[in-house]
């Protein structure tokens, strides 16, 4: 366990001198300190001395290249340098991918051409289509038609063939004319077809 | 600020597809009426119900009139048909006054005016604009005009009487049948 000495603030031991044996305790407690650190195990607690001991040690270290990152770690620190770089914040949680995060990006300018390309084909849609009513050649006669009983017409079919015996009975007939037509008479002006 | 990023895809598509089912909705119109509005010149109008209505009363008058024995009357009051005014190319009026020559000219033969009577029918036959059972009826009395001639003859001139009543009789027959099988083909 470290703690707080004179091993900073005291004199200087000459070159030559050989250690004393409170010196090599603490080199050997500061040794297993560092070990500790170098693994990612640090204690929880240390003195001051020993914090700044172990700081200096590992800035000697990793300036010997004797440190790297692990691949995962390389990774997080260059994603999020490149993300702060093109105005995004860094992640606040775990590490993304910069493919996703790319694909992210570009998603919703992506659904949107989409979406204008399909709107762009319905405008063309609406453009060019022929309403069925054009395309279809006019039914005149089966649109057109009044119906027979609203006509005025002759009135063969209505009479039929005159036998001889009744060659004069017109007046039987014009009975019957009369009583046809005026069926068809008020039938076309209780309808739609009336003018009134 | 994401969220208003996929906002606009989202408004986009919405748009998208309204505008898609406006375009694919059929805006054909309604169909047309099976029927169109009758033109005044070929439906029956109150012109023409007018004309058949006062065709009617001249024959129930010329009927009372034969009823009493006043051919004469009756006569008058038939011939009244043949100067009514009928609407411009009603079928019905040639049908009418053609009907009436027919009544007309048996009452001038009940009253021996068998010359009046021929004149009467050839008139009407003349003035057909079609063939009709009516021309067809007139052609009959045309028979029984000759009939009355021939019997008021005697030798050749009844012999040619009778042949023309024949012929008239045939023009009858071969008009209903030309008739007939037109209106049985129709239905």
């Amino acid at each position: 366990m470290a703690h707080d000495d004179d091993i900073l603030t005291g004199p200087v031991p000459a070159p030559d001198d050989e250690p004393t044996a409170a010196e090599r305790a603490h080199a050997k407690t500061f040794a297993d300190l560092v070990d500790k650190a170098l693994v990612g195990r640090p204690p929880a607690a240390m003195s001051a001395d020993d914090r700044a001991l172990l700081e200096v040690a590992t800035v000697i270290r990793a300036s010997h290249g004797a440190v790297e990152l692990s691949a995962s770690k390389q990774r997080s620190i260059v994603e999020d340098a490149l993300r702060q770089a093109v105005g995004e914040g860094a992640a606040a949680g775990g590490v993304t991918p910069i493919s996703q995060a790319r694909r992210a990006r570009w998603a919703p300018w992506a659904i949107a051409g989409a979406s204008m390309a399909i709107a762009a084909a319905a405008v063309a849609l609406l453009a060019l289509r022929v309403p069925k009513s054009a395309s279809r050649a006019p039914e005149v006669g089966a649109v057109t038609k009044t119906p027979t009983t609203w006509t005025s017409r002759p009135a063969d079919p209505l009479i039929g063939p005159i036998a001889r015996e009744a060659a004069d009975q017109a007046s039987a007939r014009i009975d019957y004319i009369f009583a046809d037509r005026l069926d068809g008479y008020r039938e076309r002006r209780l309808s739609r077809g009336g003018t009134r | 600020m994401k969220t208003r990023w996929f906002a606009l895809p989202a408004v986009v598509m919405t748009a998208v597809l309204a505008v898609t089912w406006i375009g694919c909705t059929d805006r054909e119109p309604s169909p047309a009426p099976a029927t169109r509005l009758a033109e005044p010149s070929d439906v029956i109008d109150e012109n023409l119900m007018i004309s058949l209505l006062q065709a009617k009363n001249f024959h129930r008058k010329a009927k009372v009139y034969m009823s009493d024995g006043n051919l004469v009357a009756a006569t008058a009051s038939v011939r009244q048909i043949l100067s009514l005014q009928f609407p411009k190319g009603a079928p019905e009026a040639d049908d009418v006054r053609l009907d009436a020559r027919a009544l007309l000219a048996k009452l001038l033969v009940g009253q021996g005016q068998l010359e009046e009577a021929m004149r009467t029918v050839d008139e009407g036959i003349a003035s057909s604009q079609r063939e009709s059972f009516f021309v067809a009826n007139l052609y009959s009395v045309q028979g029984e005009i000759h009939q009355a001639r021939a019997a008021q003859l005697e030798g050749e001139a009844a012999k040619e009487e009778k042949r023309l009543a024949i012929a008239s009789y045939d023009k009858s027959i071969a008009i209903n049948e030309r008739l007939q099988k037109q209106l049985m083909e129709e239905k």
